[in-house]
């Protein structure tokens, strides 16, 4: 059983790290921006879908995965600045502003669905003979990518705590009128959060799919509600937060479906974000309605 | 009976079914300002307890479907039980995610309780017999007169306009009374409404409650007359449909839920049955929804209020002067 539950938690931490991925992406935008952005799974879709075209292609699965990357970002960057902001001009508000990506989400995912022809696609790259570690059994992809998760928080801190830039995004996100009278230029400020996150989202759409071996119009969707849990759990716009919760929600997944009851295993990642919003509700209030869409 | 009658009675009977979606969400949105991202599961356990409750008792592990609570109710509890289910049901939900957070949170918690309760139906077999679903649900309303819904679905359709009717009368009524000035009070600025002394927190959860009982009603209703309900028929996206319609209509008044109801589930996605077929099948189908939300989203730029926008409300106590008495002397013009 100590076996088992080592296999379990090894499996978590891979959930996991495919999770940080995407939570990284989606706190840094969320935090920056205050926009829910409910099209981040169809932008990992999108992500994903490039990546099987690429390899459809025969283009190495390495680039492939950079460039899924690169499609999130071109991806979110059009829905940034050629939509979001469009509605931003004529003073929608934060809630009507999730609407707004609820809609594009609709389409974007069923315009996937269209071109697909509604169908799933096998997407079987990068894969090798598992190594053994004891009653541990990962494939060196699973490590390559808890090794990827590691990179990008590591690069991802340093980037925000020294670089200018990332200072400078996060002072906007703190007070954004504040930061403008500064001197800092917020407009690149947000266009350089909607490039990174938008490229983590691609990023996450790849090794999501990398993992489960397949993808279809479904695939960021249903991967969604466990982002936007891991994002709020860790606390908005905290990178260390997301990839802690994250590990929380893999682990606890993974063991819930080794003990045998698979069916519940995404129900018991959820019902943590339930339990926390039940015995802390501080945790996720703060700043309640005075935030601002920063876009 | 033709199939165009057949045809046009099964219409008449989703739109009052959609019409009750839609009084509840605007009660609960458009007059309250709690958004309801997990509606459908409210009328989903209406309709299964519905189901349940009419079906006789559970045949058991071994047999073709098996359920809790399996009785053989007469015609009103049946309903009554519906909608005692999907009031319950909310009461349970609203009581953790009714907490004060921001909007945006709250939506996706209600979206996550959505999910988890799809999960959770369609793995434990035992509840409501799984994703297979129930089966052969029938009319306790029409065996009181020995009919079936399917033989005479125009008796059905009076029926559930009936059933709408009431429940309209009995909502705009409600939204009309000071409970329900109070509710537009907490949607337009909580602050303010709970200086006056209105208690949030117990009206977010009365107005959800109500509203999670005409969801369950409106899902009793519909099984009835379809007879069967499973986790394909209650996805997270059929809430969007029912929200798009009354953004489109119209949020904070009725005539705008009519014509939303009337606009985007009933005529919106019953045109595409009489276009010729386009590509491989199922291609009609995801266009649909592409459609829907480009209309979506066009609505909230071009008309966030709605086609037909909700009126200011104008009060003018007992025993007031009326507006503009005070100032009959104004400069002229």
């Amino acid at each position: 059983m100590p076996g088992q539950l080592l296999s379990s938690v090894a499996d978590g931490i891979v959930v996991a790290a495919i999770l940080s991925v995407a939570a990284m992406g989606f706190t840094l935008q969320f935090g920056l921006t205050n926009v829910l952005n409910l099209s981040f799974g169809s932008v990992m879709t999108i992500g994903g879908f490039t990546a099987y075209l690429l390899e459809a292609a025969r283009v190495n699965p390495w680039l492939g995965l950079l460039l899924g990357g690169a499609a999130g970002a071109v991806a979110t960057v059009v829905l940034g600045r050629g939509v979001l902001r469009q509605y931003a001009r004529r003073r929608t508000q934060l809630f009507e502003m999730m609407m707004v990506t609820l809609g594009m989400s609709l389409v974007i995912d069923y315009s996937i669905q269209a071109i697909s022809q509604n169908s799933i696609y096998s997407y079987t790259v990068l894969q090798a003979a598992p190594v053994h570690l004891g009653s541990i059994v990962l494939t060196p992809v699973q490590v390559g990518i808890v090794i990827l998760a590691i990179v990008i928080l590591v690069v991802a801190e340093a980037a925000l705590k020294f670089t200018k830039m990332g200072k400078a995004l996060r002072a906007t996100a703190v007070e954004p009128s504040l930061a403008r009278s500064c001197g800092i230029q917020t407009g690149r400020v947000v266009l350089i959060t909607w490039l990174a996150s938008g490229f983590l989202c691609g990023l996450a759409g790849v090794v999501y799919i990398i993992s489960t071996q397949s993808v279809d119009y479904t695939t960021g969707e249903l991967f969604l509600p466990l982002i936007i849990a891991a994002a709020i759990l860790g606390g908005v716009g905290s990178l260390k937060g997301a990839v802690g919760a994250s590990l929380v929600i893999g682990i606890v997944t993974e063991v819930v479906a080794g003990l045998g009851a698979g069916g519940y295993s995404t129900v018991a990642g959820f019902a943590i974000l339930v339990v926390v919003l039940l015995l802390r509700p501080g945790a996720v209030i703060a700043g309640d309605e005075d935030r601002q869409l920063v876009l | 009976m033709s199939a165009w009658g057949f045809y046009v009675a099964t219409l008449l009977i989703y739109f009052a079914v959609d019409l009750l979606s839609g009084i509840a969400l605007n009660l609960q949105f458009g007059y309250a300002g709690v958004v309801n991202f997990g509606y459908i599961v409210f009328q989903a356990v209406g309709a299964y307890v519905a189901a349940v409750v009419t079906l006789g008792p559970s045949l058991g592990a071994g047999s073709y479907q098996q359920y809790i609570l399996g009785a053989h109710l007469p015609f009103p509890l049946d309903l009554l039980a519906a909608t005692a289910a999907g009031a319950l049901l909310s009461l349970l939900v609203g009581l953790f995610s009714l907490r004060r957070m921001r909007r945006d949170y709250q939506a996706a918690v209600l979206l996550i309780v959505s999910l988890i309760a799809l999960q959770v139906v369609s793995a434990d077999v035992p509840l409501f017999n799984g994703s297979n679903g129930l089966t052969g649900v029938g009319w306790p309303l029409g065996q009181l007169f020995g009919v079936t819904a399917t033989q005479s679905p125009w008796l059905y359709t009076v029926w559930s306009l009936v059933v709408v009717a009431v429940v309209f009368v009995g909502v705009s009524w409600l939204s009309r009374s000071p409970w329900g000035r109070s509710l537009r009070a907490m949607r337009d600025n909580q602050g303010a409404a709970s200086a006056m002394g209105l208690n949030i927190t117990s009206l977010r959860l009365q107005v959800f409650v109500i509203g999670g009982a005409i969801a369950g009603l409106s899902g009793g209703l519909l099984v009835e007359y379809i007879g069967a309900w499973s986790p394909g028929a209650w996805g997270y996206a059929e809430t969007f449909v029912i929200f798009t319609a009354i953004f489109v209509g119209g949020v904070g008044n009725y005539r705008g839920v009519v014509l939303g109801v009337l606009l985007v589930p009933v005529i919106f996605l019953e045109i595409p049955r009489f276009l010729p077929a386009i590509g491989y099948p199922g291609l009609t189908a995801s266009l649909e929804w592409v459609v829907i939300g480009l209309a979506w989203m066009l609505c909230i730029f071009f008309r966030p209020r709605g086609i037909l926008p909700e009126r200011r409300l104008h009060v003018t106590p007992p025993g007031a002067l009326e507006p503009g008495a005070l100032q009959p002397e104004a400069a002229p013009r």
